[in-house]
Formats: structure tokens, C-alpha cells, sequence
């Protein structure tokens, strides 16, 4: 309980609160600005909460990431054009129910479900994390060995498109971790004799290079042509919004739960959620014709299942380190810079600190509905900010805050060289979630590993000796079957749901 | 730029190879088979294999070698590409001459006068308070220490 009251006291601090609103704020506007993405808003804002304290770092990625979902459903609905590639599977029955003269009613259920959604995750978020963690306090370098395999591993089954893709991804970005001093033996590796890669690449060009230059490069051609002009719905009422919610409560609390399960799989993210949340309401409905021709039901849970995915990606983050998607994955790289690595002993040590991470969930997702419909409201002016204003703004913001983290033009380089290999790589459908993984994950994976031979005395069979390590091994065998089998035999052309999702993202 | 899964699947195996070389002389832990060059030489063997298979993928499908398959048409992607390209190497190369404030707004007076399209006018205007705007977030309230080169006199007096 103390540590409650400790947690309220840290979170309620004007600083702590403006960071909120303001993230909250800027989210927003990235994510309803289509082309701009909740990952590239996270991306740019690491310069920033690098000057932070740990607590309002994290509560300005999680305010911005959350808004930024939510936000990512206006242009969808008023534009067909979603946003954020979370809000994908429901622009058209969201854009068709605008046609019907119910475009407040379908904006306003995305912004209640989208709140209740994110409580809900936050809810289970709170009441399975610290049991899991405390699960996990037993694990040794063993388990997170293949905790941190078996994590890479789903990315790649998840991330959609062809599996072989994917696993290259991730090796590329294993590669890229292994640049610099190992931290084992301190050797030097694959420095090519420069002096500012002993350290290794950093986390922050990296991420700016791959998120926002990356999509700043296939965004800019087409900026400052065809504003995209909207009509703004401000004299749209929002009837309706809260007895149509209450019709599909089913929907909502099915959403928010699926959704943070998804959420917690490591490599599904806010979107692949939605669009199985979508898909699963459509076969429970009782009236599956109506789907999309502009009916509310769909809309309802996935929704919800969104921002519910966006809380349950932190329960693998929070509990074993073990990032879920490149959002958390940024958290993790942020709070390992603050000297806090993300564990089960976080939550032992530092209990007040989990409490008020969550007691942020909740603020900011409370803080959905007011600026939601607030942005609702705004939409026809947040839609008409010229994009050929705002691209050079971002790449001016992206070369400053690549620089920013080690004070270093080397790291500027970094950056642009990364967003042409992941213009390249996008270009050729090879999936960026796994590489950003991987250049996180892979430091842990390689300690793990050579904790655990060390401890041995180079006996490979000790990695398995234990019950849940055998457990976590046997899995992330499995998947590598399917990862090179899929690779082998997969026949072109046959589409799954995360395919589907993977290709509307880009 | 969408190249045949033959010639990406290449370039992969071409990494992995590459890995493998280069880790050949990493040498491993007292009294261990494995150390430094463990790592390296798996994942140089995975992306050789990965590579491998993409290529023969890429083969089997008889892929065209190189197509244009996205959205934008090459013309504004190329110039894109240039742009986005020629002002970091500028920032680079030229901030440590001529200061952030100078070079971000003769970049961001050049990009909104070829994106925006608004004349000559506006976009030195937006420039200027952009630079200023940025200038105001990182260097005072961040501490980042941008260079303000030529304008030294005049922010620090």
C-alpha cells in the first residue's frame, strides 16, 4: 500500500503531468497525420525523454503512443486513409458509417473503446505482471537465453509477409548489435578501425534512421500535392456513442482482453490486435452480413483491441526485458540508458516505480477521451497542415535528434545510412519489426549465452538441463521449423490475416 | 525499388560471408571453444543459409530482376532521395563551419521552397521560426550543444 501511495505521489508532480499532456498532445497530431506512424512519434520523441528522469520518460511514450493510435482513426474515418497501420482494418466501415451521416457516432465509439480497451490492458497489465515477474525471479542466464531466442523468433512468424525475410531482418540486425566492444571478452569487432564505433551503434540513429527517415523518404514525394481537405465534423453530434458502446460491451471486453493478449506475444503489435479482434467479432456477430457496410459492431472491439495491445506489449517488456514490439523495445533501450534494466527484479527493487508506470497507463488513456474528442473536433485543421511544411521539419527534427544523443555527427551518418537500408529493405518486404529487435535483443541473447557456457564449462547440453529452459528451448525450435520450412515450401500468393495487415501498412 | 528475392537473398549471404571473414580471427576465452567469434560465425552462417534459400526462391519464381512497385512515381522519389541525402551531408560538412542556426535555415528555406510551393517569402519566414523554434528546444531548454558557429556573438553575447 505504501508503495502506492509512493507511486500516486511520484506520478501527480506538474512535471509528470504536463509531460503527459504534452506527449498526449503531440501523439495526437502524429498519429492523425496519415503517413506518420505511433512507432516514428516514440522514435523522435527518445531525443527528449533522453533529458528526463526515468518515470516521465516512459509516461511520455506511453501518452504519445496511445493518443497517437486513437488518432490514427480520424483520417480513417473522415479520409479512408488510416493514420496509423492499427486503425487499417476498420478505415472503410469507419469512412462508410461517415457517409450514413453517422461520422461523429463512429469517431466517438473509436475514442470510448479505444479508452476502455486501454484500461482494460492496463488492468490485466497490473494484476499479471508482478506475478509473472515473481515467476520469474527464478530464471537463470539459461532461460533468457531462450526467452530472448524464443522472443526474436515469434517476431519473425509474426511480423507477416515471408518468413525467410523476416529472419534475415533479424540477423542483419543481430549483426549491427555485435559492432563494437563485446561485452564478454572485450574484444573489438567489426569497428573497420573507426574509432566511433568502439562503443557500438547506438540505439537512437538507429531507431531514427529506420522509423522516421525511412518513412520520411517514401512520405516526401508526394508532400505538398492534393492537400488532403476534409470536412470537418464539427457540427457532428455524438449521439448515440455511449448506448452503442453499452450494445456491444461483449465486444469491448473481448477486444481489450484479445487485444492484450496479442499485445503481450513478442512482434504483434496494436495492429496485428485489431485485425484479429476484427476478424473474431465478425464470426461471433450475429449479424456478419452487415460488416463492412458501415456497422458500429466491428469497430467496437477492435478498437478496443488496439490500445489494449498497446498495454499488453509491456508485460513481456516490464517482466522479463523482453520486448514485444518496437515501441516497448524503445522503452527498454531508454530505460537501460537511465541504469534501470527492465526485469523481475524491477519489480522487487523498485515497486513504486511499476506502480506509477501503471497508474500512467491509466492517466493517459483517461486523458484519451477528453483530447479525442477534442481532435475530433479539430480534424479538418489537424488534416489540412501542409505536409510539405511538415516532412522538412521532420528531417530537420530527426538530424538534431540523432545528434543529440552522444553529441555526435558520426551518429547523424548512422542514421541516414540506416534509412536507405530500410528504404531498401521496405521496398523488398523485409519486415523492419525483427531487425529493431534483434539490435536490442541481441546484446542479451549473446551475454546470456556465454553466462550460461562460461558457467558450464562449454557444455551445450546444460543449456537445456532445466525444466522451463527445456520448455522455452523445445519452443523456440519449433518456431525456427516453421520459420524454415514456411521458407522452403511456402507457395506464393496464399494470404494470412497478418499478411493482409503487413500490406496495408505499407 | 523492388530487386528479384535473388539479388537481396545475394546480399544477404554476401553479409554473412563477409561475418564469418571477418570474425575468422577473434580469438576465443581461456581454456574455451567458444568466445567473441562464437556469435559472429552463427549468425554469418544463418544469413548464409537464409540468403541461400531467398535466392533460390528468387530463382524458382523467375522474379524480374529490378522493378519500380511503389506507390510514388521514380521521378519524385529520386529527387526525394536526393534532397533528404544532400541536407544531412550539408548539416554534417557545414555545421561545424557556419553554426546550426545558418545551416538549418538555408536547409529548411530550400526544402519548404521546393515542398510547400508557397514562394520564396513564406518559406524563409517558416524557416526562421522553425530554426529559432528548434534552436529554443534543444540548445536551451535540452542543453544540447548545437553549434551556433557565425552567429556566436549574437546568441551568447
Amino acid at each position: 500500500m505504501s508503495e502506492l501511495l509512493q507511486a500516486t505521489s511520484m506520478v501527480f508532480q506538474w512535471e509528470v503531468i504536463l509531460v503527459i499532456i504534452a506527449a498526449s498532445l503531440f501523439g495526437l497530431f502524429m498519429g492523425a497525420i496519415p503517413g506518420l506512424t505511433a512507432t516514428m512519434a516514440t522514435a523522435l520523441l527518445v531525443p527528449v525523454t533522453f533529458f528526463m528522469d526515468p518515470l516521465p520518460a516512459i509516461a511520455a511514450i506511453v501518452s504519445a503512443t496511445a493518443m497517437a493510435i486513437v488518432a490514427g482513426d480520424i483520417p480513417g474515418a473522415l479520409l479512408r486513409m488510416p493514420g496509423t497501420p492499427a486503425s487499417a482494418v476498420y478505415a472503410d466501415e469507419a469512412f462508410l458509417m461517415g457517409k450514413r451521416g453517422k461520422l461523429g457516432l463512429a469517431l466517438g465509439i473509436n475514442v470510448t473503446c479505444s479508452m476502455l480497451g486501454g484500461v482494460i490492458g492496463v488492468a490485466v497489465l497490473a494484476l499479471f505482471a508482478p506475478r509473472i515477474a515473481e515467476f520469474a525471479l527464478e530464471f537463470t542466464s539459461d532461460e533468457y537465453f531462450w526467452l530472448a531466442l524464443l522472443g526474436l523468433s515469434c517476431a519473425i512468424l509474426v511480423a507477416g509477409g515471408d518468413p525467410l525475410k523476416g529472419a534475415i531482418s533479424m540477423l542483419i540486425g543481430l549483426s549491427l548489435a555485435m559492432v563494437g566492444m563485446d561485452s564478454v571478452s572485450g574484444q573489438v569487432r567489426f569497428t573497420l578501425g573507426s574509432y566511433d564505433l568502439l562503443a557500438g551503434i547506438s540505439l537512437l540513429p538507429v531507431l531514427i534512421g529506420l522509423f522516421a527517415i525511412t518513412e520520411l523518404l517514401r512520405s516526401l514525394p508526394t508532400a505538398g500535392r492534393g492537400a488532403s481537405r476534409a470536412d470537418t465534423p464539427r457540427r457532428e453530434g455524438f449521439g448515440g456513442v455511449v448506448s452503442t458502446t453499452w450494445r456491444y460491451k461483449g465486444g469491448v471486453a473481448r477486444g481489450g482482453l484479445l487485444g492484450t493478449m496479442i499485445g503481450a506475444l513478442p512482434g504483434a503489435g496494436a495492429d496485428i490486435a485489431s485485425w484479429i479482434s476484427y476478424a473474431i467479432s465478425r464470426k461471433l456477430s450475429r449479424e456478419p452480413q452487415k460488416y463492412g457496410t458501415g456497422h458500429p459492431e466491428g469497430l467496437v472491439s477492435a478498437s478496443a483491441a488496439n490500445n489494449a495491445a498497446l498495454s499488453g506489449a509491456y508485460i513481456p517488456a516490464l517482466v522479463f526485458g523482453i520486448p514485444g514490439d518496437t515501441v516497448t523495445a524503445i522503452i527498454i533501450g531508454v530505460l537501460t540508458t537511465k541504469g534501470i534494466t527492465p526485469g523481475p527484479d524491477v519489480f522487487t527493487e523498485q515497486g513504486a516505480l511499476v506502480n506509477a508506470i501503471f497508474l500512467v497507463f491509466v492517466l493517459a488513456n483517461l486523458l484519451l477521451l477528453p483530447l479525442g474528442f477534442m481532435a475530433i473536433k479539430g480534424a479538418g485543421r489537424l488534416l489540412a497542415v501542409p505536409t510539405g511544411v511538415l516532412y522538412p521539419l521532420i528531417l530537420m527534427f530527426c538530424i538534431v535528434g540523432a545528434f543529440s544523443a552522444n553529441n555526435s555527427m558520426f551518429d547523424v551518418w548512422v542514421m541516414l545510412g540506416l534509412g536507405l537500408v530500410g528504404v531498401f529493405l521496405m521496398e523488398n518486404d523485409f519486415p523492419l519489426g525483427p531487425l529493431i529487435l534483434a539490435f536490442i535483443l541481441g546484446p542479451i541473447i549473446e551475454s546470456n549465452f556465454m553466462r550460461s557456457i562460461l558457467k558450464s564449462d562449454g557444455e551445450l547440453m546444460a543449456f537445456v538441463d532445466r525444466p522451463i529452459a527445456m520448455v522455452l528451448a523445445g519452443l523456440a525450435i519449433l518456431v525456427w521449423t516453421l520459420i524454415i520450412a514456411n521458407g522452403i515450401w511456402k507457395r506464393p500468393g496464399r494470404g494470412s490475416p497478418t499478411d493482409a495487415a503487413a500490406s496495408q501498412a505499407r | 525499388m523492388r530487386t528479384s528475392d535473388a539479388v537481396s537473398g545475394t546480399m544477404a549471404a554476401a553479409l554473412g560471408a563477409a561475418l564469418i571473414v571477418a570474425s575468422a580471427d577473434l580469438s576465443p576465452l581461456p581454456r574455451q571453444v567458444y568466445g567473441a567469434g562464437t556469435f559472429p560465425k552463427v549468425i554469418g552462417g544463418l544469413l548464409l543459409l537464409m540468403g541461400g534459400l531467398l535466392v533460390a526462391k528468387g530463382l524458382r519464381q523467375r522474379q524480374p530482376w529490378c522493378r519500380w512497385t511503389s506507390k510514388v512515381a521514380v521521378r519524385p522519389f529520386l529527387l526525394a532521395l536526393v534532397a533528404v541525402v544532400a541536407s544531412v551531408v550539408a548539416y554534417v560538412l557545414l555545421t561545424p563551419v557556419l553554426g546550426f542556426p545558418v545551416v538549418a535555415f538555408v536547409l529548411l528555406s530550400l526544402l519548404f521552397r521546393a515542398y510547400h510551393r508557397r514562394g520564396w517569402g513564406r518559406a524563409l519566414l517558416i524557416a526562421a521560426l522553425a530554426t529559432a523554434v528548434i534552436w529554443l528546444l534543444f540548445a536551451q531548454l535540452l542543453h544540447v550543444p548545437l553549434d551556433p558557429g557565425l552567429l556566436e556573438q549574437v546568441l551568447y553575447p
